[in-house]
């Protein structure tokens, strides 16, 4: 994975309101630790993070720290929900050759069996990977997939030089049948009268609370 | 319709309509889903109403999550009565729904098909809303 040199600035106050001047100067807080070292607080670009942050598990060279630069990947990130912009973010030092424990995407090639409905119950897998070679995804081949079939994490192909970091038991998919038709109407045609007896709250108070109300 | 087994107390306050959510912001169960953008009270048949227009538009294919459960009863006076007398009888089921939250989730249906679908669903629903899909590889 090839890295993206990004420049840091030291922090020097703390706090939300801090925080707040921070972002408002258009440089996003976040803080740098790992190997046992004290926790540094920097402030980076946001445009320049934001655009980094799009790879998964970016690895990350940070510039302008006492010290000389330092490779990162990022731990945790903060955004906004709703605008979606970058709050916060924690970095973990990382050397050449490490290994680290990251989450990676899992993506699906091909088209399941059709008549059948694809449950994906993961779409992250836990693996040991070097630092500096952490795939961007795995690959799961469903194509033709039967109803019944499924995928544990011991089944995936990992890319060279990982691990996996969970038990390889861990569903990851199976494909369930499709409800049919009448399942589907029955479904729908059953609502309008549930919705009337449903009309008015008709839960019941638990009867200790009953009590001592 | 989604009405709770045993509660409590039948008759609350009024829940809070301040804040944003705290959590379940992001899609996670399916692929697709319906974020909230505005504060509101989200009533049971709301949620049925747009649980069935999605339903009814995916047909096969589609697995449906729903994750708001309107667990807060609301009570309201009759109509030409005094003030007084007591706090009125509960009327409606609700979920106390504040901007980010993530209130349904779609999967197994091409992204055109779900955008339809919960374009519908949106349609059933007190506030505004979007379109969100599930966002991978961010720690």
């Amino acid at each position: 994975m090839a890295e993206v040199r990004i420049d840091a600035q030291t922090r020097s106050e703390f706090g939300k309101g801090a925080a707040r001047r921070t972002r408002r100067t258009g440089r996003v807080p976040a803080v740098l630790y790992g190997h046992g070292t004290a926790t540094r607080h920097i402030s980076l670009p946001d445009h320049d993070l934001m655009m980094a942050l799009k790879t998964p598990n970016a690895l990350l060279r940070i510039d302008g720290l006492p010290g000389g630069n330092q490779l990162a990947i990022p731990k945790a990130v903060q955004r906004d929900a709703i605008k979606g912009v970058i709050e916060h973010v924690d970095l973990i030092l990382v050397r050449q050759g490490e290994k680290v424990i990251v989450e990676v995407p899992i993506q699906t090639t091909g088209e399941i069996f059709s008549g059948g409905l694809l449950d994906q119950q993961l779409i992250q897998i836990t693996l040991a990977a070097e630092a500096t070679q952490i795939p961007q995804s795995v690959s799961v081949d469903i194509e033709g997939m039967r109803v019944g079939g499924s995928v544990h994490a011991g089944d995936l192909i990992l890319p060279a030089g990982t691990a996996l970091a969970v038990d390889p038991d861990v569903l990851i998919l199976h494909v369930l049948a499709a409800p049919t038709a009448e399942q589907i109407e029955a479904d729908l045609g059953g609502a309008p009268e549930a919705a009337e007896a449903a009309a008015a709250p008709a839960a019941v108070e638990t009867p200790s609370a009953a009590e001592s109300g | 319709m989604l009405i709770p087994r045993r509660i409590a107390h039948r008759k609350q306050h009024r829940p809070d309509r301040s804040g944003a959510a705290k959590g379940g912001t992001r899609v996670v169960f399916g692929e697709y889903g319906i974020q909230a953008l505005e504060h509101a009270y989200v009533t049971n048949r709301q949620i049925e109403a747009a649980r069935i227009a999605m339903t009814r538009h995916i047909r096969r294919g589609g697995k449906v999550w729903i994750t708001i459960y309107p667990d807060r009863p609301l009570t309201k006076k009759p109509a030409e009565t005094r003030m007084g007398s007591g706090k009125g009888s509960p009327e409606w089921w609700v979920a106390n729904v504040k901007p980010g939250r993530v209130m349904f989730e779609l999967s197994g249906v091409a992204e055109p098909v779900a955008r339809e679908a919960l374009r519908r669903a949106m349609h059933k629903l007190p506030m505004k809303c979007r379109f969100v899909k599930r966002e991978v590889g961010e720690a």
